[in-house]
C-alpha cells in the first residue's frame, strides 16, 4: 500500500516535470516560429499555453505580437491588455498596444477616468494580488503589536511613538488590502472586453428585436455591464451603452 | 597650242564618260476626283532630247505642259558631274469616273529613246468618299467639310503611366487667315504635357484621295494616363478663320478675270473639333515592388560619383541617371539609404528630354561627409515597369566606397562643423516591437488569497490573539497596581502601628527593641510608599527614589540620621545619642512629613 502511494507520488512528480518541460519547450518553439515569420503558428502555441493556465508577462506580450503579425488585431489587443495587467508600466507592452489600437476602425473620444482612479489602478497592478494581500496581513499584525505596546505602556514612558506607529501601520494595511482587492478585481474579474467579431451591432435590448444603436468593429475595448442569456450589455469608451452578442466579445 | 588642246581633251574626257543613262520618271496621283484638276509630272534627266507626250485618254482635258529645265555641274576632286533636268507638268481634268491608264511617254535623245512607266489612275465620282481606313493617321477627315481637324494617338491601349503621343493636325481645302482659340478638354484621367511644336505658318500641300488639302500640325502633346479603365478623350476644338470671297454686285466685273482684284474677302470664324476617342488604360500588375516609383517605360539606370577620396566637410555629388523612353517626368526619385555621418540634401532633379518621351532624368544628391572613415554607398535598385514586356524590371547600380580623410593641420575640434544642423529622426513606418526572447517565466496563476476565507480568518485570528494578549496584560497590570496601591495606602497606617508598639516598649526600658521597631516602621513605610520590593530595599535606592520625587535634601538627611541612629543603638545598647523617646518623636515627625509629601 505504502509502496503504491510512493509510486503514485513519483508518477505525479514526473508528470509535473514533463508538463513543465513541454510548456517551456513549446514556448521556445513558438519564439522560433515567430522569428521565422510563421506568426499564426506561434500565436496558436501561445494561445494554447494561455488556455492551459500559464501566465507571464513575456507569454502574453509575445502572444499579442504573434497575433498582431498574423493579422488578428483584436486578439493582439486582448493579449496586450492582459499583459498590461501583469506589468502596467512596461514600455514595450504599452507601445505595441498603442500601435495595435491605432489600427482599430472605431475611434472614440474616450471619457477620461478620474486621475486618482487611474493612479490607484496603476498602483494596484504594480504587484500581484497575493503580494498585496500578504503585505496587508503583515502590516496588520505589526499594527496590532504597536497597539499592544501603546496600551500597556505607562504614560511616563512615552506613548506617542507607539500611537502614531499604530495609526500608520493600520492605514497602510488597509491601503494594501484595498490594493489587493482592486488588483484581484482587475486581473481576475475584469469587466473590460475586446470585440473579436469584425463587426457587431449594438442594440437597445438583448435579442434581435431591439433597435440598432451603434455598430462597432473588431479591436474596440468595451466594458461589460450586465449579462442576459447570450447577450451582454456593454459600455463603449465614449459612455454609450448597448446590448451585443456575447460570442462577439472576449473578456480580458 | 598643242598642250592646250591636250588639256582641253583631258577636261572634256570625263564629261563624255560620265554622261549617264537617260530616264523618264512620272509622278501622278493614284486616284483623282472627276472634274477636279490634278497634275502629272514628268522628270527627265536630260535636256538635249525631244519629249513626246503620252496619248492621254480623249476624255481628259489636258493643259500644258509647263516645261522647265535646269543644269547642274559639279566638280568634285577634279571629277566633273553634270546633271541636267527637264520637268514637264501637265494639268489634267478627268470628266468621267473610272480606271484609266496613261500610256508611257517617250523621250528621244541623240543616243537612245527611253519611255516612262505607264500610270494607272482611278478617277472617282465627286460624290463618293474614298472608302477605307479612316482611323489611320494622315487620312482625310470627314468628307465634305472644308476645314477639319484630327487627333492622332500613337496607341489606343496602354498601361497606367505609359505615355501616349497625340498629334493635332489640321486639314483644309480653303484659305484660312488664321486659327485661334485652341480649346483642350480636361483630359480626365490623364496628365497632359505639351511638346514644343513650331507655330503653324505654312500649310503643306497633301493630296489625299485626289483631294488636295493644306495640312499642318497644330500641336503635339503627350498624355500620361493616371487611372485604369476606358478613358474617353473629349473633342479638341479650335476656331478657324475662313476667308470667304464675296463678289461685288457689279455685272461688269462679274468675270473670273476680275475676281482677284475686285472681290471682297471677309473672314468668317468657324469652329472645328475632333472626333472623341477612347483609350483603354490597363492597370499595372500587382503587387508592385517596393522600389517601384511610378516609372513606366524602357529605361536604364546609371550612377556616378564625383570622387571617392574626399576630405571631411567637402561636398561631393552622387548622381543617378534614368535614361530611356517612358514617363520620365513622373518617375520618382530612388530611395537611397546613405550611411550615417554623411549629410544628404534633397536631390536636384533635371529632366532632359529629346523629342517626345525619350530622354534622361538625373537625380543629383549633394553629399557632405561630416566624419572621417570609410563609408559605403549602397547599390541603388530601381524598378520600372516595361509595358512592352509587360513586367517589372529592376535596374541596379553598383555601390561605392568613399574614403573620407581628416583635414591635416586642423585640430579635431576645428574639424567639427561649427554648426551641425539638427535633423528630426525620420520615421519610416510604424511597427510593433519585437517579442521577448529571454526566459519565459511561465507559471500557473496561484489561487488568490483575498478570495479565500482562511485569509480573512488570519486577520481575525491575529486580532483575537492581540485582544487576548491585551486582556492578560491588563489583568496583570491591574493586579500589580492593586498590590502597590494597598501597600501605598496602608504604609502610613502600618508605620503608625509600629510607632505605637514602640511607644509601648519605651516603658519596658528595652531600648534596642524600641529601636528595632522604629527601624522596621521606617523601612516598611519607605518600601510600601516607594513601591520597592523588600528584598531590594537599601538606603541608596530609597534616597534615589525620594530624590526623584523631590522630597528635599533635609528630609533625606533626617532619614539617614534616624536610620543610622537606630542601627547604631541596636548593636551598641549603651546609648550616647538621642534617647529612644526623642528618636521615636523624630521618626513619627519624619513619617508624617514624608506622608504629606508623597501623597
Amino acid at each position: 500500500m505504502k509502496r503504491s502511494i510512493a509510486i503514485h507520488l513519483l508518477l505525479i512528480i514526473i508528470a509535473l516535470q514533463v508538463s513543465s518541460q513541454t510548456s517551456e519547450e513549446s514556448y521556445r518553439h513558438a519564439a522560433e516560429l515567430y522569428e521565422s515569420s510563421d506568426f499564426s503558428g506561434a500565436a496558436a502555441i501561445y494561445k494554447r499555453l494561455y488556455d492551459e493556465g500559464y501566465r507571464s508577462e513575456e507569454l502574453l506580450y509575445n502572444a499579442g505580437n504573434a497575433f498582431f503579425k498574423a493579422g488578428d488585431n483584436a486578439s493582439a489587443i486582448l493579449f496586450y491588455e492582459r499583459a498590461r495587467l501583469i506589468s502596467p508600466a512596461d514600455e514595450d507592452i504599452n507601445y505595441n498596444l498603442q500601435v495595435a489600437r491605432s489600427r482599430v476602425t472605431d475611434k472614440f473620444e474616450t471619457l477620461p477616468e478620474l486621475f486618482f482612479v487611474r493612479w490607484f489602478d496603476f498602483f494596484s497592478l504594480l504587484a500581484s494580488t497575493n503580494t498585496w494581500a500578504l503585505v496587508s496581513l503583515v502590516l496588520f499584525i505589526i499594527s496590532l503589536l504597536f497597539i499592544l505596546i501603546f496600551l500597556t505602556r505607562s504614560a511616563s514612558r512615552g506613548r506617542l511613538i507607539p500611537f502614531w506607529m499604530t495609526l500608520v501601520t493600520i492605514i497602510l494595511s488597509l491601503v494594501t488590502l484595498s490594493l489587493a482587492i482592486r488588483n484581484n478585481s482587475l486581473v481576475n474579474h475584469n469587466r473590460k472586453a475586446v470585440v473579436t467579431c469584425s463587426i457587431v451591432t449594438g442594440r437597445s435590448a438583448p435579442g434581435d428585436s431591439g433597435n440598432e444603436l451603434f455598430v462597432i468593429h473588431s479591436g474596440t475595448t468595451v466594458t461589460v455591464e450586465e449579462k442576459l442569456g447570450a447577450y451582454s450589455e456593454v459600455r463603449l469608451p465614449d459612455g454609450n451603452k448597448g446590448w451585443v452578442k456575447e460570442e462577439c466579445i472576449e473578456k480580458i | 597650242m598643242k598642250i592646250l588642246l591636250v588639256i582641253l581633251a583631258f577636261i572634256l574626257a570625263p564629261l563624255t564618260v560620265v554622261s549617264q543613262e537617260v530616264t523618264v520618271d512620272v509622278n501622278a496621283p493614284q486616284s483623282a476626283v472627276a472634274g477636279q484638276q490634278f497634275r502629272i509630272v514628268y522628270t527627265v534627266n536630260s535636256t538635249d532630247g525631244r519629249f513626246q507626250p503620252p496619248a492621254f485618254d480623249p476624255s481628259f482635258s489636258v493643259s500644258g505642259p509647263q516645261t522647265s529645265s535646269s543644269r547642274n555641274v559639279q566638280w568634285i576632286n577634279g571629277e566633273v558631274t553634270s546633271v541636267a533636268t527637264t520637268t514637264l507638268v501637265y494639268y489634267v481634268i478627268a470628266s468621267m469616273p473610272g480606271s484609266y491608264i496613261i500610256p508611257p511617254a517617250r523621250y528621244e535623245s541623240k543616243k537612245a529613246t527611253v519611255s516612262s512607266a505607264p500610270v494607272e489612275i482611278e478617277i472617282t465620282d465627286a460624290g463618293t468618299a474614298p472608302s477605307g481606313n479612316d482611323t489611320q493617321a494622315g487620312q482625310p477627315p470627314e468628307n465634305g467639310s472644308e476645314v477639319s481637324m484630327r487627333l492622332t494617338l500613337s496607341t489606343r491601349e496602354v498601361y497606367i503611366g505609359q505615355p501616349v503621343t497625340a498629334t493635332l493636325k489640321l486639314f483644309t481645302r480653303i484659305n484660312l487667315s488664321g486659327i485661334n482659340d485652341l480649346k483642350y478638354p480636361d483630359f480626365k484621367g490623364f496628365l497632359r504635357e505639351d511638346i514644343e511644336t513650331p507655330p503653324l505658318r505654312n500649310l503643306e500641300a497633301e493630296v489625299i484621295d485626289g483631294v488636295q488639302y493644306g495640312t499642318g500640325v497644330l500641336q503635339r502633346f503627350v498624355l500620361y494616363p493616371q487611372i485604369a479603365g476606358e478613358l474617353r478623350i473629349d473633342p479638341v476644338g479650335i476656331t478657324a478663320l475662313v476667308q470667304q470671297r464675296t463678289t461685288g454686285g457689279d455685272p461688269f466685273f462679274n468675270d473670273p478675270f476680275f475676281d482677284n482684284f475686285f472681290s471682297n474677302v471677309t473672314t468668317v470664324p468657324r469652329s472645328v473639333s475632333t472626333q472623341p476617342a477612347v483609350i483603354r488604360v490597363k492597370p499595372l500588375p500587382m503587387p508592385q515592388p517596393s522600389d517601384f516609383h511610378g516609372a513606366v517605360g524602357a529605361f536604364e539606370i546609371v550612377s556616378d560619383l564625383s570622387k571617392t577620396d574626399i576630405t571631411v566637410n567637402d561636398a561631393l555629388t552622387y548622381s543617378v541617371t534614368l535614361k530611356g523612353k517612358g514617363n520620365l517626368n513622373l518617375a520618382g526619385a530612388p530611395v537611397i539609404n546613405f550611411p550615417q555621418g554623411i549629410e544628404k540634401y534633397d536631390p536636384k532633379v533635371t529632366v532632359k528630354s529629346s523629342g517626345t518621351t525619350t530622354g534622361s532624368k538625373v537625380f543629383e544628391y549633394l553629399l557632405i561627409p561630416r566624419n572621417t572613415g570609410t563609408f559605403d554607398l549602397p547599390p541603388v535598385s530601381y524598378t520600372v515597369f516595361d509595358p512592352e514586356l509587360e513586367k517589372y524590371i529592376t535596374l541596379r547600380t553598383p555601390g561605392y566606397s568613399i574614403e573620407v580623410t581628416g583635414n591635416e593641420g586642423v585640430t579635431e575640434e576645428a574639424a567639427q562643423p561649427a554648426y551641425i544642423p539638427g535633423e528630426e529622426v525620420k520615421y519610416l513606418g510604424q511597427d510593433i516591437r519585437f517579442i521577448r526572447t529571454g526566459d519565459s517565466r511561465l507559471r500557473v496563476m496561484p489561487e488568490t488569497l483575498v478570495e479565500k476565507s482562511y485569509y480573512w480568518l488570519l486577520f481575525a485570528m491575529a486580532l483575537l490573539l492581540a485582544a487576548s494578549l491585551m486582556l492578560l496584560r491588563r489583568e496583570q497590570i491591574r493586579r500589580n497596581a492593586d498590590i502597590t496601591g494597598i501597600r501605598n495606602r496602608r504604609a502610613a497606617r502600618n508605620a503608625k502601628k509600629r510607632l505605637a508598639k514602640a511607644y509601648d516598649l519605651l516603658k519596658s526600658s528595652r531600648p534596642e527593641l524600641v529601636m528595632a521597631e522604629l527601624s522596621a516602621a521606617l523601612w516598611g513605610y519607605l518600601g510600601d510608599k516607594l513601591s520597592i520590593p523588600r528584598a531590594d530595599l537599601t538606603r541608596e535606592k530609597c534616597y534615589a527614589a525620594l530624590r526623584a520625587r523631590n522630597t528635599g535634601e533635609d528630609l533625606i538627611t533626617e532619614l539617614d540620621l534616624i536610620l543610622s541612629a537606630s542601627e547604631y543603638s541596636r548593636y551598641s545598647p549603651t546609648s550616647q545619642g538621642d534617647s529612644p523617646a526623642e528618636l521615636h518623636r523624630r521618626t513619627a515627625d519624619l513619617i508624617e512629613k514624608l506622608d504629606a509629601l508623597l501623597n
